[in-house]
C-alpha cells in the first residue's frame, strides 16, 4: 500500500511537472509549433514519458487549454464580487486574463488549431465572464446606466476589442510587455464611454 | 473553491448553490425548481440556449460547444461529445 501511495504521488507529481512545463512551451512557442520533445526537456523527463501521462500531442495540449479555462473561469470569479458594476467586471476581466496573457494570446491567434474539445474550452473562458457580465449588464440597464442593446453585440465587441490589442501585441506593448496591463485600463474606459447612457 | 459538477461553474456563495444548500455539488443554474439536478438533455439545451444569447452564436456551433464543454465536467465524463 504504501509502495502504491509513493508510486501514485510521483505519477501525479511528474503530470504537474510536465502541465507546468506545456504551459509554458505552447505560450512560449505557439499552440501548433511546441514539440513534446521540447516540453519533455522542460520538465527534466523522458519524451515517452509525455506520453505515459498524455496518449497524444493532442491530448497534452486539450488538458493544457481545459486547465487554463479553469484557472481563468475561477479568477474571473474570484474578481467579480457580488453586485459588482458593469465597470468593474470588465476591470476584473482584463486583470484576470492578463494573470495569463501569454498562453491565451496563443488561444487567441490560434484557435483554429484546435481540435472541437479544446475550442470548446475557449468558449468557456467566455461563458465564465458572460455569466457574471450579463447579470450585471440586465441590472444597468433596467436602472438606465448604461445604453440598451443586445448583451451579445455588447459582449462581442468588448471581446473583438480586446482580442484585437491581444493578437496584435506586438504593434501595441514593447516586447514582452504586457498588452493587457499597458492598454487595460484605457480599453475599459473606451468601452465603458461607448456603452454608458 | 467548489465547481459546478454539471456546468463548470465556480461555487463560493450560497446563493450559487442549488436551493441555496452548500453541500450540493450542483449549482442554481444547474437546478430544477424541486432542487433535483437537471438531465443531461435539460443541461445540454439551458447550456447552448445561454452561449447563444450571450455570445450570439449560430444554434447549432452553440449545441456542439455545449456537448464538448459538458463531456469534460465530472457529471457527465462518461458520455462522448458526440452522444445526443
Amino acid at each position: 500500500m504504501i509502495a502504491e501511495s509513493t508510486r501514485t504521488k510521483r505519477k501525479n507529481r511528474t503530470r504537474h511537472i510536465l502541465m507546468k512545463a506545456a504551459f509554458d512551451r505552447f505560450a512560449r512557442d505557439g499552440l501548433a509549433a511546441a514539440r513534446t520533445s521540447d516540453i519533455a526537456a522542460s520538465a527534466g523527463v523522458s519524451h515517452g514519458a509525455v506520453f505515459v501521462h498524455f496518449p497524444s500531442r493532442e491530448d497534452l495540449l486539450e488538458a493544457v487549454v481545459d486547465e487554463l479555462g479553469t484557472r481563468v473561469a475561477r479568477r474571473i470569479h474570484e474578481l467579480s464580487q457580488t453586485g459588482a458594476s458593469v465597470k468593474e467586471l470588465l476591470e476584473a476581466h482584463v486583470q484576470g486574463l492578463a494573470e495569463f496573457e501569454p498562453l491565451y494570446a496563443r488561444l487567441v491567434m490560434e484557435e483554429s488549431v484546435l481540435t472541437p474539445r479544446a475550442q470548446s474550452g475557449v468558449v468557456m473562458i467566455q461563458s465564465a465572464i458572460s455569466e457574471h457580465l450579463s447579470h450585471a449588464v440586465a441590472r444597468e440597464s433596467a436602472a438606465g446606466t448604461i445604453r440598451k442593446m443586445p448583451f451579445h453585440l455588447l459582449f462581442n465587441t468588448w471581446i473583438g476589442l480586446l482580442h484585437y490589442y491581444i493578437a496584435h501585441a506586438a504593434s501595441f506593448a514593447a516586447p514582452g510587455q504586457s498588452v493587457l496591463e499597458r492598454h487595460g485600463p484605457a480599453l475599459v474606459k473606451h468601452f465603458w464611454g461607448l456603452i454608458k447612457e | 473553491m467548489k465547481s459546478c459538477i454539471s456546468c463548470g461553474m465556480p461555487m463560493t456563495r450560497p446563493e450559487q448553490f442549488a436551493m441555496g444548500d452548500v453541500s450540493k455539488d450542483y449549482c442554481v443554474h444547474c437546478a430544477r425548481p424541486d432542487g433535483s439536478m437537471q438531465s443531461y438533455e435539460e443541461k445540454l439545451l439551458s447550456m447552448a440556449a445561454f452561449i447563444v444569447k450571450t455570445q450570439g452564436f449560430d444554434e447549432q456551433a452553440a449545441a456542439a460547444s455545449a456537448k464538448e464543454m459538458m463531456a469534460r465536467l465530472p457529471a457527465w465524463k462518461g458520455r462522448a461529445s458526440h452522444e445526443t
